[in-house]
Order: C-alpha cells, then structure tokens, then sequence
C-alpha cells in the first residue's frame, strides 16, 4: 500500500469505530486522542488492523501513547520502511 | 464502609486463610502434552460455529484449542498483572483501609494464579502471547478512577469464571486444563462477591456526587471495556500457531459471525448482571 493508501484506511477506520467524529476528520495531523477519535479500549483493535494492513504481525511492547497521537504518527511508526 | 462490606471482607478473609495453598503443589503438570486432546471446550473455541471451524478436521480443532487455551491464560496474566499493580496501589490508600486485609489475600491469589497460567504457557507453549493495551492518561471526577477499577475488575473476572467453571467440570478436557480452570474458579469465586461488594460500595458513594456527564461517560467506558475485553478473545496469533491461512481475516471473519456473537451475548449478559442491577451499566 502507498502513504497515502495507508492513510486512508487508518482514518477509516476511526470513522468506523468513531460515528461521532465530524465529517472531513481526521486530518492525517489531528490530534486523535486529544479530541477523543481514538481511546485507549480501541487501541489493541486498531493494533490488529495495522497488522492486517501490513500482513505481518508487530511487537506491541514499549508502544506508548504518543505513538498513535496523529495519523501521521501511526503511519510513521508502523509502516515507514515496510 | 458499610456493615455488609465489613461483613463480607471478614467472611473472605477466613475463607482465605483457611484455604491457603502452596502454587507449586496445586497443579500436576505433565512432562510433555499431547496437542491432540481438548484444552478449551469446543463450544469456548472463538472459532466455534464459524465456517473455518467446521472446515477443520477434529485433531486441527484440538491444536486450536490448545493455542486457544495460550491466549486464555495470557488474557489471564495481562489482566491480572494490570490487577495486582491496582490492588497495590490502593493498600492502605485512604478510604482503602477497611478493605486492606482482604486485599492481602486477593493479591496473594491472583499472583498464585498467573504462576499456573504462566507455567501453562511458556512450558507447553513456549510463549505468552503480548498485550496489546496501551493506556492514555485520562483525568478522572472524584472516586471515579477507583470505581472503573473494580466494575472492569468484575467484568473481567465474570466473564472468566463462566470459562473457568465450564471447563472445570468437563472430562473431555486435558486433566492439567481441568486442573488449571478448577483451582482458579474455586479462589475467584471470593474475588467475585468481593468485586459485587466494592463495586456496589463505590457507586454507592460515587453516584451522590458524581454529574450526569460523569456517569454517562463511565457507562460508556464500562461498554466500550466490554467490547475491548471480548475482541481479545479473537487473537490472530492463535490462528496463526494452529496453522490457519491469513489469521486476521479469520480473527474479522469469527467476530462478525452470528455464531460467536450469541456466544459472547450469552455470557456477557450474565457478567454484566450485578452491575446492571445497580444501574451501573444500561444492559
């Protein structure tokens, strides 16, 4: 999948598993848990999702907060040089 | 505290103590498993129902539940790791006191209990498998931290116990699964009227003060831990070890079917059936 491809599909997903959050968001720099579009009961979920989209499994220890605070951070953080 | 709670943290605490066992004698662990005999009943398979499951041959259905029983037990360890750092953060904590003695005993089990799930896992399994959570910070009202505590404490524990207490009675299961499910019902049995009781207790004090906002938002959280506690069930991981081709379609495709959700409807409303009749959860 592209950059861009990856995007989209995480903020699909937060449009899915978010119906509240406003139409447009969130934009791939919104703070998605500051605004609540993401928590942290959602987070193995979405963990499983990457790992879908990846198709490979990842390790989930020493993942912090900060690491799903934008789009662009989760993309940075799982899928650049995958 | 009130005089019920009192009661039942005294009660507790002598069954406890009369009870007490060595966690390295309770169990008989078997040099070696066989893969191919039951560790989780058919029906507590996440697969259970669904069209991959019927399109395994019997012995690829006892590996599943082999693998299945891996991630019961690590479910078990990372809720109860969470669980015992709660438990000690809040010994002696003010407004703690009265219940401090009892929780001694319930830090004391709960470690007993991930020795046996640990020793499960990593000696027939070679593994735990990892934890996915990660906590954000998250400002709470007054009481209201300690309250979400014990009711996901409770939920946790509720919906464990009705796994535990199937698979402790049936004979089809692996003697040392049996053994596993039976001793941690018998002690969980006193962590779940412990869990009713504080529960109970803390809404009790919480839900005086608390605003409207408050309250909907721990009914919200409270539904959306119940969601995140059963997904964990459908671990891709598992599918993966017991040798199933793209194990998260398989982990999406099991969640969604019908099958599994009458399954998880079943016990989840008889785990949410004390809260609910405090008025704590909308059922």
């Amino acid at each position: 999948m592209t950059p861009p491809e990856v995007r989209d599909a995480l903020r699909s997903w937060i449009r899915a598993h978010n119906p509240e959050v406003p139409e447009g968001e969130p934009a791939d720099d919104t703070p998605i848990i500051e605004r609540r579009y993401l928590t942290s009961l959602q987070v193995a979920d979405l963990l499983v999702f990457i790992e879908e989209l990846r198709q490979a499994p990842l390790d989930p220890s020493g993942l912090r907060p900060g690491t799903f605070r934008t789009i662009d951070a989760i993309h940075d953080a799982f899928f650049l040089g995958s | 505290m009130t005089d019920d709670l009192a009661e039942t943290v005294a009660r507790l605490c002598a069954t406890s103590q009369r009870t007490y066992q060595n966690p390295y004698e309770a169990i008989a662990w078997p040099e070696a498993l066989d893969r191919r005999q039951w560790f989780t009943l058919p029906s507590f398979i996440s697969l259970h129902g669904t069209p991959t499951w019927e399109a395994m041959t019997e012995d690829e259905q006892k590996v599943l539940s082999f693998w299945e029983a891996v991630n019961f037990y690590s479910l078990n360890i990372h809720g109860e790791k969470a669980l015992m750092a709660g438990l000690a953060g809040r010994l002696y904590q003010p407004g703690m006191e009265a219940v401090a003695e009892y929780l001694h005993h319930f830090l004391d089990e709960e470690n007993k209990h991930s020795v046996w799930f640990g020793t499960f896992c990593t000696r027939y399994g070679g593994k735990v498998y990892p934890d996915r959570k990660v906590a954000f910070p998250q400002e709470h009202a007054e009481g209201e931290e300690d309250f979400l505590f014990f009711a996901k404490v409770s939920i946790f524990e509720e919906i464990v116990d009705r796994y535990n207490l199937a698979m402790a009675r049936d004979e089809r299961l692996a003697p040392v699964a049996r053994q596993i499910n039976a001793n941690h019902h018998a002690e969980e049995v006193r962590h779940l009227v412990f869990g009713r009781r504080i529960v109970e207790e803390l809404w009790r004090q919480g839900a005086q003060r608390w605003s409207d906002e408050v309250i909907a938002g721990i009914r919200a959280h409270l539904a959306a831990y119940v969601t995140a506690t059963w997904r964990e069930y459908y671990n891709p991981d598992v599918y993966r070890d017991a040798g199933l081709d793209d194990p998260w379609a398989v982990a999406r495709d099991a969640w969604g079917h019908e099958a599994t959700r009458a399954h998880r409807d079943e016990i989840t409303r008889f785990a949410l059936r004390p809260l609910a009749a405090a008025g704590m959860v909308v059922p």
